[in-house]
């Protein structure tokens, strides 16, 4: 029982690092309606900048993300501008096809400049163990990783609510030529939303860094689950993805408890692509 | 004269079709006893194979699939099992292997076609099924497990030799691959001048419009997708048999990427597409392999990837297009003479 308990408490606090991440994937995907097969290298790459600038810099993981997001950010606008904006008026298997092509290239480039060993970064200051009684203990960075992907969605949240730019996404999302014809310049908008999925990503790879190693291919793990993750929640709102996330979280940590931890993929996307073929707007979401 | 001249390109392409097909069965004698550039050759003729087959249900029902993986291990551990367990012979292996292979397709695309589900969903999902696959038979110590499982070696004896698919010499497997990818080819050119075929094409331009005019979306994606995952699984008895063991890792994403991007950039629909991208780029990956370091291979991805976007961006009907307009404007010079004549 306690074995379950703690593998639930473990879920949980998993799939709000989880929600985040699918949080950038659907801003992308609700905003541009550009399905991004390169999200979870994007993650990859977050966390391969997480540990450089903490080891060349001698940063702690969790500070990283200040540089980090920025970082990122900027690359991802980059990445619309170079790659993606050209792809707009074309077919959608255009697009499609494009993002697959940068996910096997970032992919590919990181083994090449990082080589295919696994990396880990030494102990975080929010590294430790904290004791709950009843035999679970948490594990106090993945506690604050919850935690911190938690105030990040909502930070997301006010942007979109509050801001105009976050409006203009919004706006852009709902009626790209409305809103364009109320002065959004849709391209801008666009490169924003990229930018801001992926400098999302950013913060969810400093979190993964304190207690998860990072190798070239991770990608498509994240990848997988932040699709998973979204497809549960429909596109729908904020909520719905935190729900899903930790649905996600604790399926896959119960099932590696109790099963096997290779069982993962088996359970998480079995789930996923049943709840594509029988229920395809998601638990939650209004298509 | 303009009768000739509009035949002419009809009967030159039948005619090339031969010329190549008649390259292709001399190849090993003109290979001779180099055993490396034998297994090149096959494995070009594998992934070209998969891509052409890949061709039915991304390039003319147009759901990017990315499952290769998945059907060829299916195959390969069907054809693998039915040897090493029963001594069943691969021939009869490569069959059944195709149909599991087939069978499983169409019962994980017959939910997802169900509800016109948005192309990507599909894309996705075909991803996580490789995935899943790969674990699945990782865990599964009857048949798979992380440890390869050794298929008979080869025999002495010819009779055994053949009942068991397992050669001295790389070319009886370069022959039965070729004549899979004949197969693939064929299967190419018969899909795409039936009416399923043009179904297709119309599902491709448009699924809405396509089925208020009467088109059933479901069960054409699922004859293609039947179609080509038959197809993997044959291959993955080649595969198995050329590497002389079955494993999990078959279900590979990087195979199956592979086979995408080379449907894709060979050129959508197009039925030699897929074939000139292999030879293209699947010799190139073998020599990067061969003459740079095991870190520099992935150099390979690099091209591989670049080479997709690129011509996704810039020529998005295909680099295939390329020789065909080639070809168009030489023939029609031609054409132009016997007017003048």
């Amino acid at each position: 029982m306690t074995l379950f308990m703690q593998s639930l408490l473990n879920g949980v606090l998993m799939g709000f690092v989880y929600a985040l991440i699918a949080l950038g994937l659907s801003i992308v995907f609700g905003v541009m309606n550009l399905s991004n097969f390169a999200h979870g290298e994007f993650v990859m790459l977050a966390m391969y900048s997480t540990f450089w600038v903490s080891v060349l810099g001698g940063v702690d993981a969790v500070a990283t993300a200040v540089i980090t997001f920025p970082l990122l950010f900027l690359f991802g606008a980059l990445t619309y501008y170079v790659v993606l904006d050209r792809t707009l008026q074309g077919p959608f298997v255009t697009r499609l096809a494009v993002t697959v092509g940068l996910m096997t290239l970032f992919r590919a480039v990181a083994q090449l400049l990082w080589t295919p060993q696994a990396r880990a970064l030494p102990y975080s200051v929010i590294q430790g163990n904290l004791d709950i009684g009843g035999g679970l203990v948490i594990i106090q960075s993945r506690l604050i990783s919850a935690a911190i992907s938690m105030v990040a969605i909502f930070g997301v949240y006010l942007f979109l609510e509050k801001t105009w730019p976050g409006r203009a996404m919004r706006a852009a999302s709902d009626d790209v030529e409305a809103a364009s014809l109320m002065g959004v310049n849709y391209r801008r908008v666009y490169a924003l939303a990229f930018g801001l999925g992926s400098a999302v990503t950013a913060i969810a790879g400093a979190l993964l860094m304190t207690f998860q190693q990072v190798s070239p291919i991770v990608g498509l793990r994240f990848g997988l689950v932040s699709w998973a993750v979204m497809c549960l929640a429909g596109l729908g709102s904020i909520p719905s993805l935190l729900i899903s996330g930790v649905l996600v979280g604790v399926t896959e940590s119960v099932a590696m408890a109790f099963w096997d931890p290779k069982a993962r993929s088996i359970v998480v996307y079995t789930i996923f692509i049943l709840v594509l073929a029988l229920k395809p707007r998601g638990l939650f979401g209004k298509k | 004269m303009k009768r000739s001249g509009e035949a002419k390109p009809v009967n030159v392409a039948v005619l090339m079709s031969l010329t190549g097909l008649a390259i292709a069965l001399a190849m090993p004698a003109l290979i001779g006893s180099n055993q490396h550039t034998m297994l090149l050759a096959i494995t070009v003729l594998i992934y070209a194979a998969l891509a052409t087959a890949w061709n039915i249900i991304g390039g003319m029902a147009g759901q990017l699939d990315f499952a290769a993986g998945a059907y060829l291990g299916l195959g390969a551990f069907t054809a693998g099992t039915l040897l090493i367990r029963w001594n069943i012979t691969p021939w009869l292996g490569m069959i059944l292997g195709g149909l599991v292979a087939g069978g499983f397709a169409v019962l994980i695309g017959y939910p997802l076609f169900l509800f016109r589900v948005r192309e990507v969903w599909y894309s996705i999902a075909s991803v996580a099924l490789v995935e899943v696959l790969r674990a699945a038979f990782l865990l599964w110590d009857e048949v798979g497990g992380p440890l390869e499982r050794y298929l008979p070696f080869y025999s002495e004896s010819l009779y055994q030799s053949f009942y068991t698919m397992r050669f001295r010499s790389y070319v009886p497997l370069y022959y039965i691959t070729l004549a899979i990818l004949v197969a693939a080819l064929l299967a190419n050119q018969r899909i795409g001048n039936s009416r399923l075929g043009y179904y297709l094409l119309a599902l491709g331009q448009n699924e809405d419009a396509a089925e208020v005019l009467g088109v059933d979306a479901r069960s054409c994606k699922l004859k293609a997708l039947a179609a080509y995952a038959f197809l993997s699984g044959a291959v993955g008895v080649i595969y198995a048999s050329l590497y002389g063991f079955i494993s999990p890792a078959f279900f590979s994403m990087n195979l199956s990427t592979e086979v995408a991007i080379l449907g894709i950039v060979g050129g959508m629909g197009i039925t030699y597409g897929p074939l000139v991208a292999a030879v293209i780029m699947v010799s190139g990956r073998e020599f990067l392999r061969a003459n740079l370091s095991t870190q520099m291979e992935t150099l390979y991805l690099v091209v591989y990837s670049l080479a997709l976007i690129l011509v996704v961006l810039f020529r998005p009907e295909g680099i295939a297009t390329v020789f065909r307009d080639a070809y168009a404007r030489v023939t029609s010079r031609f054409a132009g003479d016997q007017d003048v004549a």
